[in-house]
């Protein structure tokens, strides 16, 4: 399961840290190549940069720049978890040296921002960035878990079906969107397929933070109209529980 | 939602200090994140017959009643002097008094099956431990239960997420309303381990229209609870002496094993009960009850009043006619306005739903028009009658639900 939440909801977070991160941004300013993750007989990704931007696509591209290969799941998730060992094995494209570190150093500084360290908590911009990438992992892991693990598909068996879109007022380009009961469990960081059944958006970046750290009163938000659920509240509520579970998932 | 003007804002002052003190704010079913925040008042300050005023002076006619208990209506007289005159004896004693065993009297002589009463202050006092008297009765682990239905606070049940084990519910297994096949299969596989099935009535979910049971459905239920030895306990809270003045079970043609009472049986004092039939009477004695208000005389005072006005002034059939009135004016008004609506639950309890509603978001905004005009409708939850809404005040309803049609329709919703 884990592999496929980094495959599938922190992989695409790069997109939108090269969009708000300058650093991040620098690093892929002249590139223009594409990298696959893939694990042996598992799931895989493609990251494609292109001149300072980076776009995320589900599965691993045959014609990748770069391939990096994971002998398992475990291994992948050693990666991502930052273990030094787990260095994957470069099928295609190895000699694209300089392309492989900037490939590291991305998901060093994605890895530190999602995790919340120090450093990036210090700063405005970087719990901007923290809760930003938070929300996107954890609307996009709705997918993944709705997909692939029991206790989220055991907990959406009471939740009303639908299309939810997470929202933060004030930040442009802030929308994640999964939608309960479509055949593919589909969820997206853009503007919604259509108008969403429930909306939860929250009234600025700080509650937003306070919210993707687990040290915000929901409940008191909701009353004072911090966090404004409009629509189909029950899938809210039941889409929050699976939310929890990407939380156990992707504690450091 | 934000508040669009000054309606609520001594509401809206109260939260913002309530939470930085209290968690939620508002916690449990009375949270505005439970209705529409921002368009439903959070606190209320007094209430009189069927009527009620928020913080901020607001008048409504009341169509939640407390959530169930007010049957005769807010402050009822003949209840209040009941209880007021039994407080300036006694409030709290190191001993149950007389009214105690006056109340348990009454009350056998009342619900048919029951040989034996005992009292709480909350329904969750009363589902709980009845489950525990049916595991003491039959030795057995397994508890049915129907998806969604509300029986209170405690873990086996709550409807929260937080400060929940897996353990807790090992034990606790649920079946479709209506769906016999899925109450068969529970039956079938957990032969000889089900100690209970828990039900109420008719099914109330919150955020969803109201089922009655299908024919044959209650009947079934009830012939496999006879056949296996499985405790039937008919949770009757939230109906009780609503439909029928001897328990609901009377409406719906069976009869349960035990039976749960709160809300309605003393007109808002804080009073619950449970009463079973005299082979559980041993099980009952074995399983250990108390709280440290549960013997205060005042509210069982209350309740023998409340159940003395009840039988005398037939108030089931005036909180049917009431809802009956509510119902097909509501309904009609709707298809008035171009929307098809679905009117459920027996007309005491009622809910009103749009048909093709998915969102939830008509509803929404067609219960907080209404209660902005004057006549609280909750949009997620069940409402309920009492005996203090007279016919004008239903005519005057019907005249604020038609306005709030009239802004759906305009806003094209």
């Amino acid at each position: 399961m884990l592999s496929h939440l980094y495959l599938s909801a922190v992989l695409p977070c790069l997109a939108d840290l090269a969009e708000q991160d300058p650093a991040a941004r620098a690093l892929v300013a002249k590139s223009d190549a594409s990298i696959s993750l893939a694990v042996l007989g598992g799931p895989g990704a493609t990251v494609y940069l292109r001149h300072g931007r980076i776009l995320w696509q589900n599965g691993s591209a045959a014609k990748a720049s770069l391939l990096l290969l994971f002998c398992g799941e475990r291994h992948l998730n050693a990666f991502f978890s930052g273990k030094k060992w787990a260095v994957p094995l470069p099928v295609w494209g190895g000699w694209r040296i300089g392309l492989l570190g900037r490939f590291a150093k991305l998901a060093a500084i994605l890895e530190a921002v999602l995790n919340g360290d120090e450093a990036t908590l210090r700063s405005a911009a970087g719990r901007r960035l923290h809760t930003r990438l938070s929300l996107i992992a954890a609307g996009l892991g709705l997918g993944a878990l709705a997909r692939g693990d029991p206790e989220s598909q055991q907990a959406l068996r009471s939740v009303p079906p639908g299309l939810a879109a997470f929202t933060i007022d004030g930040e442009a380009r802030a929308t994640v969107w999964f939608e309960h009961g479509s055949a593919d469990c589909a969820a997206g960081w853009s503007d919604p397929p259509r108008r969403p059944d429930v909306t939860i958006a929250f009234a600025n970046i700080d509650v937003a933070y306070r919210a993707m750290r687990d040290e915000l009163d929901t409940m008191a938000a909701i009353g004072s109209g911090d966090l404004c659920i409009d629509g189909l509240i029950p899938l809210a509520d039941g889409l929050n529980v699976v939310m929890e579970r990407m939380r156990i998932y992707l504690q450091p | 939602m934000k508040p669009v003007d000054n309606r609520y804002r001594r509401s809206q002052e109260l939260f913002a200090r309530a939470a930085k003190v209290i968690p939620g704010g508002i916690y449990g079913h009375a949270s505005p994140a439970v209705a529409v925040a921002g368009a439903f008042p959070y606190y209320a300050e007094r209430a009189r017959g069927c009527r009620y005023w928020d913080v901020d002076g607001n008048e409504y006619i009341d169509y939640l009643c407390g959530y169930g208990p007010m049957i005769l209506g807010h402050q009822h007289p003949e209840v209040e002097e009941a209880a007021a005159r039994q407080q300036r004896d006694a409030l709290c004693l190191n001993h149950p008094g007389p009214v105690m065993v006056e109340l348990a009297e009454h009350l056998v002589s009342l619900i048919d099956f029951s040989a034996w009463a005992v009292f709480g202050k909350n329904g969750s006092d009363m589902t709980t431990w009845a489950l525990q008297v049916a595991r003491e009765h039959t030795k057995r682990r397994k508890i049915l239960k129907v998806t969604d239905a509300y029986h209170g606070i405690d873990p086996w049940c709550t409807p929260g997420h937080g400060g929940l084990l897996e353990e807790d519910r090992v034990h606790i297994h649920e079946f479709d309303w209506n769906d016999l096949e899925s109450f068969d299969r529970f039956l079938k596989k957990f032969r000889g381990d089900i100690a209970g099935v828990i039900m109420t009535p008719f099914h109330h979910p919150a955020f969803k229209a109201s089922q009655m049971p299908a024919a044959g459905f209650w009947a079934h239920i009830e012939a496999a609870c006879r056949r296996e030895g499985i405790v039937l306990i008919l949770d009757d809270i939230r109906a009780g002496f609503r439909l029928d003045l001897r328990g609901s079970h009377r409406v719906f043609g069976f009869e349960p094993d035990l039976i749960c009472f709160c809300k309605a049986i003393a007109n808002g004092h804080s009073l619950s009960a449970a009463l079973g039939r005299s082979e559980l009477r041993v099980a009952a004695s074995k399983v250990f009850l108390t709280g440290s208000y549960w013997n205060s005389p005042p509210p069982m005072a209350a309740a023998m009043a409340c159940l003395k006005i009840m039988q005398r002034e037939d108030t089931v059939a005036a909180v049917r006619r009431a809802g009956e009135q509510l119902m097909a004016g509501l309904i009609e008004s709707g298809r008035k306005h171009g929307y098809a609506m679905v009117a459920s639950g027996p007309p005491a309890i009622p809910f009103l739903t749009f048909a093709d509603d998915p969102s939830l978001r008509r509803q929404q905004r067609f219960c907080a028009e209404v209660t902005r005009r004057g006549a609280l409708f909750h949009p997620h939850h069940n409402w309920f009658l009492s005996a203090a809404h007279t016919p004008q005040d239903i005519a005057a309803t019907l005249g604020m639900a038609d306005e709030a049609f009239a802004v759906l329709r305009d806003e094209g919703l």
